[in-house]
C-alpha cells in the first residue's frame, strides 16, 4: 500500500497535475455554484479537456472538478437558498436561516472545514477499502458482473424515494436500449442505426451527457418563469453584500468534531453503495444528528443550526469519495457523476475495475491521492477567496445561459467535428426537458446507458460459458446472492408502505377490539 | 384527472418502448444464430418487454396527483433557442467558427433580454476568438475561423 502511495504522490503533485487539481477546483466551484448546474454538468463540460490529457491528469482533473463542483453548490445553498444539486439541499436547511441572520460568513467556513474533513476521512476510508474489496473481486466471474450490474441499477432506482421507483427503473432501461443503438460489439451487426452512417458508432456517451444534463439544465432555466428569476437576483445580491464574520469559535470547533467523524463514516458507507450517493447521505447524516442533538439543540435544527449544517456537508463529500470504490474497484459506478467518470475512463481505454489496481496502479493511487490533495486545495482556495466567488451569482442569466450552450454545443463538437452530433444533441435535449418536466429521473438513464454495453457482454460471455444455458443465474452461490439482493433492495421499499398501512390498520383494529 | 405527469410520461416511453420493440423486430440474424440463447436481438428483446411493462405498470397503478403545469413558462424563447442551436449546427462550416459562434452568443443574448449593441458585442466576439485560439493554438485542435468568401 506505501508503495501504491508513493506512486500517487509522484503522479498527483506532479506540477501539472497540480494545475489541473487547482484549475478542476475553482471551475467546479464556479459551477457548481450556478443554480440548476450540479457535478454531472460540470465534469461533462470538463470531458472534452480532459480527453486531451494523459489518463492520470483527466481524472485528477474531473475529480477536482467533482469537489469543486459540491463546494459551490453548498455555497449557493447558503446565501441564496438555491441548491446547485440535490446533494446540498440539505445544506441549504440550516445555511441559509444562518445567512439571513447574517452570519453568512461564518456558515460557508463551517461548510469549507466541514467539507474539508469529510473528504479527507472519506478519502483515507477508500484508501483502507479499495484495494481489499479489489483483491476480493479479482475471483469474480463475468456472471457475478452480470449480477452486480443489475444490483447497481436496481439500487439505483431503489434509493430515488417513494413513488419514483417506477420512474427510476423506467429511466434505467431507457438508458439500457439507448446503449443498444449501433453495431453489435461481438457480431458486427447494425441495431437501430435506421440506415444512418452517423450511428454505426453508437450513441456518443459525451453526447448524450451534454444534452440531457448541461444543455437540457440551460434549457429548463430559459423556461422557468422571469419573475422568479428577479426573485432569485435581488436575495443573491442581498446575501453576498454582507458575509459577516468567518471565524468559528472554540465552542462551536468542540461541538462540531463528533459530527463531523459520525457524518464521514456515515456518508462513506452510504456513498459505497450503488445508487445511494450523497443526496442519501447528506439527509440520512442530517435526520441522525437531529435525533442525537436532543429535544433543546435538536430544535435548533431548520433554524440556523451548525451541527445542522456540519452534518450534511461533510457526509456528501464524504459520501462523494465513498462513491469511487465500486467504480475503481468493480466497475461499476455509484453514482451518476461517477458514471459519466467511468465513460471517461473507457474513452482513455481503461477498464476500471479489479485489474485497474495492477495494470495501471499510476491511475488507481493518483486518484485516491489527488482527492486528499483537492481537498486541501478546496481549503487554501476557497476560504479566502468566497468573498469574491459570492460575487459570481451576480452575473447576469441572460449572458451565463447562452454561455453554457456554446460550452455544451462545442464541447461535443470539438470531438467529433460531426454537425450532426448537434443537431442529435439538440433532438435528446429537447426529450431530456420533457422528461424533467414530467419529474422523470435522468442520472438512471446515464448509468444504464454506461452499463448496458457492458452488462451485454457479460451476459453473453456467461451464457458461452455455461452453453446457452441461463442456469448460472442460479447455480453459481456469489451470483444468486447478489441477484437475491438485487430483488430485495427493490421490492422492500416498494413493500413497506403497504407494511406500515398493514400494521397501522392491525393497530388501529386492536385499540377498537 | 387521468393524465398525470407520470402517466403522460409513461404514455410517451410506451410509444418509444413499442417502436423500439419492432425495430427490434429486424435486427438481422445469421441462420445459425436463431437457436441460440444469446444473439443481437436478446439484449432489445428484453429491453423491450421491461419497458413496455414498467410504462403499463405506471399508466394503470395508482398515480401522484401531480399535474403538468404549461402557464407562465417561457415556451417561446426556449423554442427560439432550439432554432438557434440548430442553425449554428448548420452554420458552423460555412460561416466558420468565428462568425458562427459570435452569432449564437450574440442572438441568445439578445433573445434573454440584452439589448446593447456593444454589450451584445463585447461579450460574444472575444469569447468565440478566444475559444478559437486556445482550441486552434493552446491545444492545437483547428477548425476553420473564417466564412467560407474569406479562406484562402
Amino acid at each position: 500500500m506505501l508503495e501504491g502511495i508513493m506512486i500517487g504522490l509522484t503522479t498527483a503533485l506532479n506540477p501539472m497535475n497540480l494545475v489541473f487539481v487547482v484549475c478542476g477546483c475553482l471551475v467546479g466551484t464556479f459551477i457548481g455554484m450556478l443554480p440548476g448546474l450540479g457535478p454531472m454538468s460540470a465534469i461533462a463540460l470538463m470531458i472534452p479537456i480532459a480527453a486531451s490529457l494523459d489518463p492520470s491528469a483527466g481524472i485528477i482533473l474531473m475529480a477536482a472538478v467533482y469537489y469543486g463542483a459540491i463546494f459551490g453548490g453548498s455555497t449557493s445553498s447558503i446565501l441564496i437558498n438555491a441548491p446547485g444539486v440535490a446533494s446540498t439541499v440539505a445544506t441549504s436547511f440550516d445555511g441559509y436561516p444562518m445567512a439571513k441572520q447574517g452570519k453568512a460568513g461564518k456558515a460557508l467556513a463551517i461548510a469549507a472545514y466541514s467539507s474539508f474533513s469529510g473528504g479527507v476521512i472519506g478519502a483515507i476510508l477508500l484508501l483502507i477499502a479499495a484495494p481489499s474489496l479489489a483483491r476480493v473481486s479479482l475471483s469474480f466471474h463475468s456472471t457475478d458482473y452480470f449480477a452486480l450490474m443489475v444490483l447497481g441499477l436496481t439500487a439505483v432506482a431503489a434509493f430515488s424515494g417513494q413513488g419514483n421507483v417506477l420512474k427510476a427503473m423506467m429511466m434505467t432501461v431507457l438508458g439500457l436500449m439507448l446503449s443498444t443503438v449501433g453495431t453489435d460489439q461481438t457480431q458486427g451487426i447494425q441495431r437501430f442505426t435506421l440506415g444512418m452512417i452517423d450511428l454505426l458508432d453508437g450513441i456518443s456517451f459525451l453526447l448524450l451527457v451534454m444534452a440531457t444534463f448541461a444543455l437540457s439544465e440551460a434549457l429548463m432555466a430559459i423556461l422557468r418563469p422571469k419573475a422568479m428569476t428577479d426573485e432569485e437576483r435581488r436575495k443573491e445580491q442581498e446575501a453576498h453584500s454582507n458575509l459577516g464574520s468567518m471565524k468559528v469559535s472554540k465552542e462551536e470547533v468542540k461541538e462540531l468534531v463528533p459530527v463531523v467523524g459520525r457524518s464521514s463514516i456515515l456518508g462513506f458507507l452510504v456513498g459505497v453503495l450503488p445508487g445511494a450517493g450523497a443526496t442519501i447521505g447528506s439527509f440520512l447524516a442530517y435526520g441522525t444528528e437531529q435525533r442525537l442533538a436532543g429535544p433543546t439543540k435538536g430544535k435548533l435544527f431548520g433554524k440556523g443550526s451548525i451541527r445542522g449544517l456540519s452534518a450534511p456537508e461533510t457526509a456528501n463529500n464524504a459520501a462523494a469519495t465513498g462513491s469511487f470504490v465500486p467504480l475503481l474497484t468493480l466497475g461499476i459506478p455509484g453514482s451518476g457523476t461517477t458514471a459519466i467518470m467511468l465513460g471517461a475512463l473507457i474513452g482513455y481505454g481503461i477498464q476500471p475495475g479489479p485489474r485497474l489496481y495492477i495494470d495501471q496502479p499510476d491511475v488507481f493511487w493518483s486518484v485516491i491521492v489527488s482527492m486528499w490533495i483537492g481537498n486541501i486545495i478546496l481549503l487554501i482556495l476557497n476560504l479566502p477567496l468566497i468573498p469574491y466567488i459570492a460575487k459570481i451569482l451576480a452575473i447576469p442569466a441572460r449572458f451565463l445561459l447562452p454561455l453554457i450552450l456554446f460550452f455544451s454545443l462545442i464541447g461535443v463538437y470539438f470531438v467529433s467535428f460531426n454537425t450532426f452530433d448537434i443537431q442529435l444533441m439538440i433532438i435528446f435535449a429537447v426529450a431530456a426537458v420533457t422528461l424533467r418536466l414530467l419529474d422523470f429521473p435522468l442520472a438512471p438513464m446515464i448509468l444504464g446507458f454506461i452499463l448496458g454495453g457492458m452488462m451485454e457482454e457479460n451476459l453473453r460471455r456467461a451464457l458461452l460459458i455455461n452453453n446457452d444455458s441461463w442456469s448460472f443465474l442460479w447455480e453459481r452461490g456469489l451470483t444468486l446472492t447478489i441477484l437475491t439482493i438485487a430483488v430485495l433492495t427493490l421490492v422492500v421499499p416498494m413493500l413497506m408502505p403497504l407494511y406500515q398501512k398493514w400494521r397501522k390498520n392491525a393497530d388501529r383494529a386492536g385499540e377498537g377490539g | 384527472m387521468f393524465f398525470t405527469k407520470r402517466r403522460i410520461g409513461a404514455m410517451l416511453l410506451l410509444a418509444f418502448c413499442i417502436a423500439y420493440a419492432m425495430l427490434a423486430q429486424r435486427i438481422p440474424l445469421l441462420p445459425f444464430q436463431a437457436d441460440s440463447a444469446f444473439h443481437a436481438r436478446t439484449m432489445p428483446e428484453i429491453l423491450s418487454i421491461l419497458g413496455i411493462g414498467l410504462c403499463l405498470a405506471m399508466i394503470v397503478l395508482p398515480s401522484p396527483a401531480e399535474y403538468v403545469e404549461l402557464k407562465g413558462k417561457s415556451w417561446f424563447t426556449a423554442l427560439a433557442f432550439l432554432v438557434l442551436m440548430s442553425i449554428y449546427g448548420l452554420t458552423i462550416r460555412p460561416f466558420g467558427f468565428v462568425l458562427a459562434s459570435t452569432m449564437l452568443l450574440g442572438v441568445g443574448y439578445w433573445l434573454l433580454g440584452e439589448r446593447k449593441i456593444w454589450l451584445l458585442a463585447v461579450t460574444s466576439i472575444p469569447v468565440a476568438v478566444a475559444f478559437w485560439a486556445l482550441m486552434s493554438i493552446g491545444l492545437g485542435v483547428f477548425i476553420e475561423p473564417m466564412p467560407w468568401f474569406l479562406r484562402g
